[in-house]
């Protein structure tokens, strides 16, 4: 364990955050585990001592105090009610409350990561982690109240014993050593593959499903579904083999305990078959229940491997986020592209053939890519100097493949101003010509928009992604396509909002534009070469 | 979730258990070797407890701990095997269903994942751990109570009794339990829709620098989680108390009676005279009449999480029949005829729309953005559900063919790809392309300088969105890959954005000299694909 694991770390200070809950929960546990324990063993003496004293006759009868014995059953069957609540209720509030802090800062340390690794995780890897992974540390962290519990129980089956023979007692703690250590290390080596490749095999499924749902359509127009079933069915059965390996894995485990308790039993019952009978009957009870005590513990074990994945995993995606950025820029520093200046107010227009980095060049402004040496100056730095998004607030972004958030019309614009007011929301709308549509909507600004917007049309996306760049106060807007997907007349109507809109609001612009009308709006142009 | 519901998703998983042949007579079997097992135990701790027996004795007690553990270890084996048999089913249906999904179909690619991986292996917990241990709760402590008998009558009374208060307090605990469980599943499902959801978004957040708001989004649906979860786990937890309880008042009170039995000091008269070694064979056998309900309490949870997949699964199940259309075939290009075609998405209203494509011509789709040229095509190839009105293709109509999808070649506006190269998407688009005419189709579209550029050309890899290609380059490709399938029908949306001027007028050109063996159908702005078609359709 020498490489840093933030995980880890999260976890250890989770442990210290929780530390009352996970105290209450293993004293519960302590108490449930030896109450088991003494209610069975106190039940056999209590039954051999008044049969012997039966047997002897009445004054015998009449010495024996069976106050004390059934007054310590009831309160032991209490104590074990009480102490397995407790242990459950608190363990989980532990496990649950650290858990709720791991997910967001999970997605915050994606936001921070290179963007290019965190753009990598496909949906459904998103998914896998955020679901299963963390879920394979909360069973971890719930069963941490195991190794006390088994204690306890292995303790007062130990001191039940030791009046009767302490060779039973070393016999049992004997018994109960091979148990557990013998039983973690073959946990660790029958669960860890079959657990680790379980965890794998659901993310891969995800992983696949994740790429040929999107393209459900057209799988279905060329004929392809039975074959993409056939892939995903293939990522099924490996799944289905590592739950088997783990299923029979753990039988397997289940058999050797059994073996242990089964020779642990004989021998604590040769050991004492000399002492009288109610502490015999009171020692090999005792035994039993002591040995099943420990059973948490292994269950505990047998986690071991898919939680060792799972923090292996996550931990990939909290990577050292690089440098904090320094000082933002100022908001009215000029930007040098490619050579040209570009005071602020301009309105540049980017021209260039399909493919020759018109796309990438907005996206290393924004810092959603590493810039080239020399491409971008802003003010007197240059960009790739600084680390990425360091220039992020000067610009607001409608990228050509506009991404929606699933969520409302409302919630998508207030991406960009959390803190606009309806009528500031109605204004972008408007100059993004979209303002119609949204009032002939029900629910208005408040209407669900599907999957990524998938209940807009293409022309709709866009445009949306538009009103929610012009809410951005940022002093460059950065128009990727703007008008594609439109009809001429809204393309017109759009193109003259967007020249009122940046007279008023005194901000600058670039556009990428295939089309004429919206490159009519710019003073300054910069052709890109094919490279 | 209501009462009927939980009958409703019991009944499910029974049903999807019996076609996937439940081994219930093995486990029950299995079941009877266990308690068996455990009354040997008890028989031969006796005797060596007071001296009969000597070593045979010993070896019994070995014996009879093996024999149980060998039987558990066999039933744990079939279950499992069951378990996996029921999920391989309901996963290819459910896949299935999945990719048969419409447009605007309830539901994220997360959610989806959710349902087909999360929700499935859930059920894993209900067939291969709590159904064994129900059908072992319901015979084990019968069994163990009888054998009970042989030794006190009455303490295999005292024993049955106590599962009367136990039964009745399970039973409401339960109820309960399950309507929170179900609960829980939902927020559980949304939370990771939202994850995988805001993580696809993520350019998006970072370039307007909100992932401090985002990320305080996801501590609140997580927290939210984790409060529903601590709701179902509270009420779970008083049946585990409730069981804890029950199990150590079997074990007392057969103690107590055993042993004032045997002190002769009973406040009744017992109909039957006790020993030491009936009282503690009966002692001995008395934690196990709950062990059986243990096991089941520890299963428990894994009932709710199946019933509550169930109940989630369920609107899920049986639905791919009516979305398997049938396989349709022409010899010439039809003549598309749509009448009176009505779509409907929430409150948007399109159409009526009245148009004739002819056969062999090419037609152009126009109107304002938003009047439902994409809506027309995709309802065309029965990806949108029609709210009236009728398509017909070479006389078979839509409604008695489930689509057009099989006959039709689609270049989307939005095209999406096999995570494979991109010489093997185009190859997928029919059953006989060879290679060569893939690449020749890629140099048709214009594609050779792009894919010359890339180190691995046609042999580059695409993930589903055709990431390392451009826009205008995955526009090309999609409609490669749409000329490349033998359809006599070809649907275009958009097939010109992201182009440049000198491509537009390439492709245009491309799209002409198709439409004499093909009728053609493109949705367009452009005005001039507009006028190089033979039929102009305006949509208001």
């Amino acid at each position: 364990m020498t490489a840093p694991s933030p995980i880890g770390d999260f976890l250890r200070g989770q442990i210290l955050a929780r530390r009352g809950d996970l105290l209450i929960a293993a004293f519960a546990g302590v108490v449930t585990a030896a109450a088991t324990t003494l209610l069975l063993g106190l039940s056999g003496w209590f039954l051999a001592g008044a049969a012997l004293a039966g047997a002897a006759g009445p004054t015998a009868v009449q010495g024996f105090n069976y106050l004390l014995p059934s007054a310590g059953l009831r309160g032991l069957a209490i104590a074990r009610t009480a102490g397995r609540y407790g242990e459950r209720l608190f363990g989980h509030r532990a496990a649950l409350r650290a858990l709720a802090a791991l997910r967001p800062a999970l997605f915050a340390g994606l936001a921070a990561a290179p963007p290019g690794q965190a753009l990598s995780l496909s949906a459904g890897e998103a998914s896998a982690r955020l679901v299963q992974d963390v879920g394979a540390i909360e069973t971890a962290f719930v069963r941490r109240s195991a190794p006390w519990a088994a204690a306890a129980a292995a303790g007062a089956a130990a001191a039940a014993m030791i009046p009767a023979s302490p060779w039973a007692a070393i016999a049992f703690l004997g018994g109960l050593a091979v148990q557990i250590l013998a039983g973690r290390r073959l946990a660790d080596h029958l669960t860890r593959g079959p657990g680790a490749e379980h965890l794998k095999a659901a993310g891969r499924l995800k992983d696949s499903l994740g790429a040929y749902l999107p393209a459900a359509a057209e799988l279905r127009c060329f004929d392809l579904a039975d074959r993409a079933l056939d892939a995903l069915m293939v990522h099924d059965a490996a799944l289905g083999a590592a739950a088997i390996g783990r299923n029979d894995a753990e039988s397997q485990l289940g058999l050797f305990q059994a073996l242990v308790i089964a020779a642990t039993v004989t021998a604590v019952a040769l050991l004492v078959s000399q002492a009288p009978l109610p502490l015999a009957a009171l020692s090999i009870l005792a035994a039993l229940a002591g040995l099943e005590g420990v059973a948490g513990l292994l269950r505990a074990a047998q986690q071991q491997g898919a939680l060792q994945e799972a923090v292996t995993r996550l931990d990939a995606v909290l990577i050292d986020p690089g440098p904090s950025p320094t000082l933002p820029p100022a908001v009215d520093d000029a930007i040098t592209l490619c050579g040209h200046l570009l005071p602020p107010r301009s309105r540049l227009g980017l021209r260039g053939p399909s493919g020759c980095g018109k796309t990438r060049t907005l996206e290393a402004l924004v810092g959603l890519r590493p810039a080239s040496t020399g491409m971008i100056v802003i003010g007197s730095t240059a960009l790739e100097t600084q680390p990425l998004g360091w220039a992020r607030g000067l610009f607001a972004h409608a990228p050509q493949d506009a991404k929606l958030l699933t969520g409302t019309l409302a919630e998508n614009l207030r991406l960009a101003a959390p803190l606009a007011s309806d009528a500031a929301l109605w204004e972008a709308l408007a100059d993004a010509q979209l303002d119609a549509r949204v009032r002939r909507l029900p629910q208005g600004l408040e209407t669900w928009i599907g999957d990524g917007g998938e209940m807009l049309s293409g022309g709709e996306r866009r445009r949306l992604s538009l009103a929610r760049a012009f809410l951005r106060p940022a002093p460059w807007l950065l128009l990727d396509e703007p008008t594609e997907g439109l009809d001429s007349r809204t393309e017109a109507a759009l193109v003259a909002a967007l020249d009122q809109r940046l007279m008023r609001t005194g901000q600058g612009v670039v556009i990428i534009s295939h089309r004429p009308a919206p490159l009519t709006l710019c003073g300054i142009f910069l052709d890109l070469a094919a490279d | 979730m209501t009462v009927a519901d939980t009958v409703v998703n019991r009944s499910v998983l029974t049903s999807l258990g019996r076609v996937a042949h439940a081994p219930s007579t093995p486990l029950a079997a299995l079941t009877l070797i266990n308690s068996a097992g455990a009354t040997a135990f008890a028989g031969a701790l006796t005797l060596v407890l007071t001296h009969k027996g000597g070593a045979l004795a010993l070896a019994g007690l070995a014996a009879a701990l093996i024999v149980r553990a060998v039987a558990a270890r066999a039933s744990a084996r079939l279950a499992a095997r069951h378990a996996l048999r029921v999920k391989r089913q309901v996963r290819r249906e459910i896949l299935g269903g999945l990719l048969a999904r419409t447009r605007g179909d309830a539901g994220s690619v997360g959610e989806a994942a959710g349902t087909a991986v999360d929700e499935i292996e859930a059920l894993d917990g209900y067939y291969s751990q709590f159904r064994p241990a129900e059908l072992d709760a319901r015979l084990g402590p019968l069994a163990i109570a009888a054998a009970v008998t042989f030794a006190s009558p009455v303490a295999a009374a005292i024993l049955l009794t106590t599962l009367v208060p136990f039964v009745a307090i399970m039973a409401l605990a339960g109820g309960a339990a399950s309507l929170e469980a179900g609960r829980q599943f939902e927020a559980l499902a949304r939370l990771s829709g939202h994850f995988v959801d805001r993580v696809r978004a993520l350019p998006v957040v970072l370039a307007f620098q909100a992932e401090a708001a985002e990320t305080a989004r996801v501590a609140d649906a997580a927290q939210g989680v984790a409060n529903r979860t601590l709701g179902v786990l509270r009420i779970a937890f008083i049946s585990s108390a409730a069981l804890e309880f029950f199990a150590a008042l079997a074990v007392a009170l057969v103690a107590v009676y055993c042993g004032f039995s045997l002190l002769g000091l009973l406040p009744f008269k017992a109909p039957e005279s006790l020993d030491f070694q009936k009282a503690f064979f009966a002692l001995a056998l008395a934690p196990e009449f709950y062990a059986p309900l243990r096991r089941l309490a520890a299963a428990y949870h894994e009932k709710q999480l199946g019933e509550a997949a169930a109940a989630r699964l369920r609107p899920r199940l049986g639905a791919t029949l009516s979305a398997s259309p049938a396989r349709l075939k022409v010899d010439a290009a039809p003549q598309v005829r749509l009448c009176n075609l009505t779509l409907r998405f929430d409150d948007l209203v399109i159409g009526p729309v009245d148009a004739t494509a002819p056969a062999g011509e090419l037609t152009a789709l126009v109107g304002p953005t938003g009047s439902g040229k994409s809506s027309v095509l995709a309802a065309i190839l029965g990806l949108t559900p029609l709210d009236a009105g009728s398509v017909e293709i070479a006389g078979m109509r839509l409604a008695d063919t489930g689509g057009f999808a099989s006959l039709a070649a689609w270049a989307g506006q939005a095209p999406a790809f096999l995570p494979a190269t991109v010489v093997e998407n185009l190859m997928a688009a029919g059953p006989d392309i060879s290679r060569e005419a893939a690449l020749a189709m890629a140099a048709k579209v214009g594609l050779t300088p792009a894919l010359a550029r890339r180190p691995d050309a046609g042999d580059t890899v695409l993930d589903e969105r055709g990431s390392g290609l451009s826009g205008g380059e995955r526009r090309r490709l999609a409609l490669a890959r749409a000329l490349l399938k033998p359809g006599r029908l070809l649907l275009l949306d958009e097939p010109t954005a992201d182009l440049d001027p000198a491509a537009e007028a390439e492709i245009i050109c491309l799209i002409r000299g198709l439409a004499k063996d093909r009728t053609v159908i493109v949705a367009t702005h452009s005005e001039a694909l507009a006028a190089v078609a033979d039929h102009v359709v305006r949509l208001p």
